[in-house]
């Protein structure tokens, strides 16, 4: 069964169109990773996935049940993380848990605290007085002690250090490890995202212009270099290129069609090829943000 | 941790081939012992931050190709009697090597009989500071 089915999912603000006939699905147990540059509709797709904004057309099923209709019954076996995670600054972590606590049917509070104890974040300190990453690692706890089915992770990395990432990542492989939890998350952090995610969706001007599996993707991108005028140039159009650069006396390509059983383009003295990480066929597909 | 064991998220091999071959290549070369214990799964996903399921995918296939024993209740160790390196990996192990350096060469404007001295040196000075030979 798929966890999260989004069927033909559009959003308009007044005239804008912020998403556009979006479908994709999550089944059981898979790692899904949604990219896209800002603005690309990302949040409002969150936003429909969780139940908070009610789509123009098209709807989204968390475990089966519509989310618009029935948040509160579909929520309740849903983790969920939101980006620069929020509670009131006065509570401390016990006291969130405690809160949190009678409002699902399973509440795992000593896992909460041994999580907090490996971070080393104190479970008696305000958490308006934490730091960024404590306070990533607080929320992705609380999403996790009631040992939900799914997993929805908000960019859960944005605006952290390095180590405070790894931290998040790490909890979020253990339990993998430990229940193979459903998680369908955004992320800036493409070769985090990279290790984990089973599949990915690229969302850009609120299309999804990609949902594929990572490792099938990364088997037919590849980038390849040539000299301008020879037979790779006029075969290049075989290769189905997403992005062509003049590189000095060179032509640079990202194609989407290459097999390396059958390479139109075969590599040799005047034809380089290399294979690409996610973060690099993102930015061939999406553009540079800069 | 198991020791050189590393991810190249550019490699185009698929992340767990990438440690089914990596695990095998150590086995086969001597730098983890026959018998010894591996990581479990979810330290050696924890450790290169990848998804456990790539983990136990290779583990599975390692153990179905008889490098790995899985002792019950206990961990994962390396066989005793592991199975060396299959010739197709070892051939293109070796081919991607010589590629490299003939490129190296190449472009140093180095002419193969000179190419050859070195790797011979190499070869031999290697033996002597008692690698495998």
């Amino acid at each position: 069964m798929s966890l999260i089915q989004v069927e033909g999912l559009t959003v308009r603000y007044g005239r804008r169109t912020a998403l556009d006939g979006v479908s994709f699905e999550v089944p059981d147990g898979g790692v899904y990773a949604l990219l896209g540059r800002n603005g690309a509709g990302k949040s409002s797709l969150v936003r429909c996935l969780l139940g908070e904004q009610r789509p123009a057309a098209g709807r989204t099923m968390l475990l089966g049940r519509e989310a618009w209709r029935e948040r509160a019954r579909a929520l309740t076996e849903v983790g969920v993380v939101h980006e620069s995670p929020d509670a009131p600054p006065a509570m401390t972590a016990r006291q969130l848990s405690r809160f949190c606590a009678p409002l699902y049917p399973r509440w795992d509070g000593d896992g909460f605290s041994a999580r907090l104890r490996r971070f080393g974040i104190p479970e008696n300190v305000a958490f308006g007085k934490l730091s960024r990453g404590q306070r990533a690692q607080v929320a992705l706890g609380l999403a996790l002690a009631p040992e939900p089915r799914l997993l929805v992770l908000d960019d859960p990395t944005l605006g952290l250090d390095p180590v405070a990432r790894r931290a998040v990542f790490e909890e979020l492989i253990g339990d993998l490890a430990d229940r193979g939890t459903t998680v369908f998350l955004t992320s800036h952090d493409l070769g985090g995202v990279e290790g984990i995610a089973g599949r990915a969706g690229i969302l850009q001007d609120g299309r999804l212009v990609l949902d594929e599996e990572i490792e099938t993707l990364k088997r037919r991108f590849r980038r390849v270099s040539f000299a301008p005028g020879g037979e790779a140039a006029a075969r290049l159009a075989e290769l189905v290129p997403v992005a062509v650069a003049s590189r000095g006396w060179r032509v640079e390509a990202v194609v989407s069609g290459w097999d390396d059983d059958h390479p139109a383009v075969p590599p040799g003295a005047t034809v380089e090829v290399s294979a690409l990480t996610l973060e690099e066929i993102f930015l061939a597909l999406v553009g540079d943000p800069q | 941790m198991i020791p050189s064991l590393h991810i190249e998220p550019a490699d185009p091999r698929p992340i767990w081939r990438q440690i089914e071959e990596g695990i095998q290549h150590l086995v086969a070369s001597g730098a983890i012992a026959a018998g010894a214990a591996v990581p479990s799964v979810r330290d050696l996903a924890r450790e290169l931050q990848i998804n456990p399921a790539t983990v136990s995918k290779a583990y599975q296939r390692l153990t179905d190709a008889g490098v790995l024993l899985v002792k019950r209740g206990d961990g994962t160790y390396v066989a005793d009697t592991p199975p060396e390196l299959p010739r197709e990996i070892r051939t293109r192990k070796l081919r991607d090597g010589a590629v490299r350096y003939a490129g190296l060469a190449v472009t140093l404007g180095v002419p193969e009989e000179e190419a050859v001295v070195f790797l011979r040196d190499a070869w031999k000075s290697l033996k002597e500071e008692g690698g495998p030979g």
